[in-house]
Order: structure tokens, then sequence, then C-alpha cells
């Protein structure tokens, strides 16, 4: 269980914010989440992009963060990108809706 | 039967998801449906967190019942503490909650109703004056 904690690793490149995401984003990592996401998710000199690969787990508190960050970048003009999610995750985000608003960032960034 | 009690707190909610899983895969249930059992308990456990009685107020605990059967299992998550509004809800089984909305109309909240709905088969919510009661059933699939 405890290898599935939840984890945010942050990486900075000349353009983009990346924060990669692992384990489980329920309900209790919440306060984490969004403490990381505070200082980056108003800059606009870089990308902000949420790389999954390593999520296991997503519920409607993890897809609520995703929609508030996305209202609140959308609201200055940045942008957010969301790669590498996992097929479950995909699901979630396709019953949802939310997947039509998020733009997928494929290209590596170095 | 098997019961679980979880104090009214968001770290044991994946406790909950951890004993389904365990009951679930003894079942003949498929990896997708076990998957969408471990998010819509999590919704209900999520929403009896938020709503419950805080540690102030001297806390409350969270039962989670499995009821395993041949075609499937139901699962009851019932709580103590003010009933959650299902005015909130944007539940509609059949359309994606988020779509055809402008970014900044998007709605933040309601969507754990929705994804219960969408992921299981049966949803009942009962709400009394002492607590609310969430009964979930999800069928194995032929």
């Amino acid at each position: 269980m405890k290898q599935q904690h939840f984890q945010i690793e942050q990486t900075e490149t000349n353009d983009s914010y990346i924060l990669s995401l692992s384990g489980e984003l329920d309900l209790s990592v919440v306060t984490q989440l969004r403490a990381a996401l505070e200082p980056v998710m108003e800059r606009t000199d870089r990308a902000l992009v949420l790389n999954l690969r390593d999520l296991k787990y997503i519920d409607s508190t993890g897809i609520g963060i995703i929609v508030s960050v996305l209202k609140y970048r959308d609201g200055i003009n940045a942008s957010l990108s969301v790669q590498e999610i996992p097929p479950t995750i995909q699901r979630l985000f396709d019953l949802t809706g939310i997947s039509g608003y998020l733009t997928e960032g494929t290209e590596q960034q170095t | 039967m098997i019961r679980l009690q979880i104090p009214s707190h968001a770290d044991y909610i994946e406790i909950v998801r951890v004993c389904l899983y365990g009951i679930a895969s003894k079942l003949s249930f498929s990896y997708e449906d076990i998957e969408d059992m471990k998010v819509a308990v999590s919704e209900a456990c999520t929403n009896a967190v938020l709503h419950g009685r805080t540690q102030d107020d001297g806390g409350s605990l969270i039962d989670v019942c499995f009821q395993p059967s041949e075609a499937g299992m139901t699962v009851i998550v019932k709580n103590e503490g003010e009933p959650f509004e299902h005015s909130e809800s944007i539940a509609d089984e059949n359309t994606p909650p988020l779509q055809g909305i402008e970014i900044s109309e998007l709605p933040v909240g309601g969507l754990g109703i929705y994804l219960m709905e969408a992921l299981m088969d049966e949803v009942t919510v009962q709400s009394t004056d002492s607590g609310t009661e969430v009964i979930m059933t999800k069928y194995i699939s032929q």
C-alpha cells in the first residue's frame, strides 16, 4: 500500500512547469496538491503541465481540482495541458466530459 | 455480509478501496468493473466525510457494508450527520456534466453523485434526520 502513496514531483524546463503525479489522488491529498499548484498556476511565463503517467487512481475530488486549475489558467490566458493519461483515468475524464477541455501536450519537453 | 467501520476522515477512504478490491476480486468481476466500484464507493465515502459530523462535533463513523451475491455486489455506505444536498447534484446519467459549457462556467463540484450513478448499475440515496445511506449495486457482466 505504501508504494501507492500520493506523490508530486515537480520539474522545471525552459518553457514549462511539469507536475508529475503518482499514487492515488483522493480527498486525503487535496491540500497537498493545492499547495503544490498554488505557486505555479499563476505563472504566465511558462506552460503548466500535469503528467499523470504514474497516477493509479483519481475521483471527483481530483477532477474538481483539475477543473478549477483549468478555469484559473483560462482566466489568465495561460495554458494547462495534461499528459500521459492512463486508460482507467481517461475513462473517468470521458465520462465527466472534462476530456473535451484538456489539451494533451504530448511532445516531450526537454 | 462483510462490514467495515472507519472514522469519518479522508485518510481512511483508501482502506475502503483496499477492502472493496479484496472482496470484489474474489467474485468474477472484471478489472474495469472493480475500478468502477472503487471510484463509486470512494465517492460515497467522500460525501460522508465532507457532510458527516466533524471531529469537533464529537466525530462520527462511517459504516460500509459489502453484500456479495452471485449476481454481483451491493455496497452500503452510511454516515451520521447532515444529509448531503441532492439539489447540488447535476446528475443525468446520459449527459457528461462537463460538456458544452464555457470553461469559465464549468462546475467544480457535484461530480461525485454523477460518477456514482454512471459507474454503478443501481444507486439509491436515503437521507433521514440522523444521516445518509447510499446503497449501490454493481452486477457482474456476463
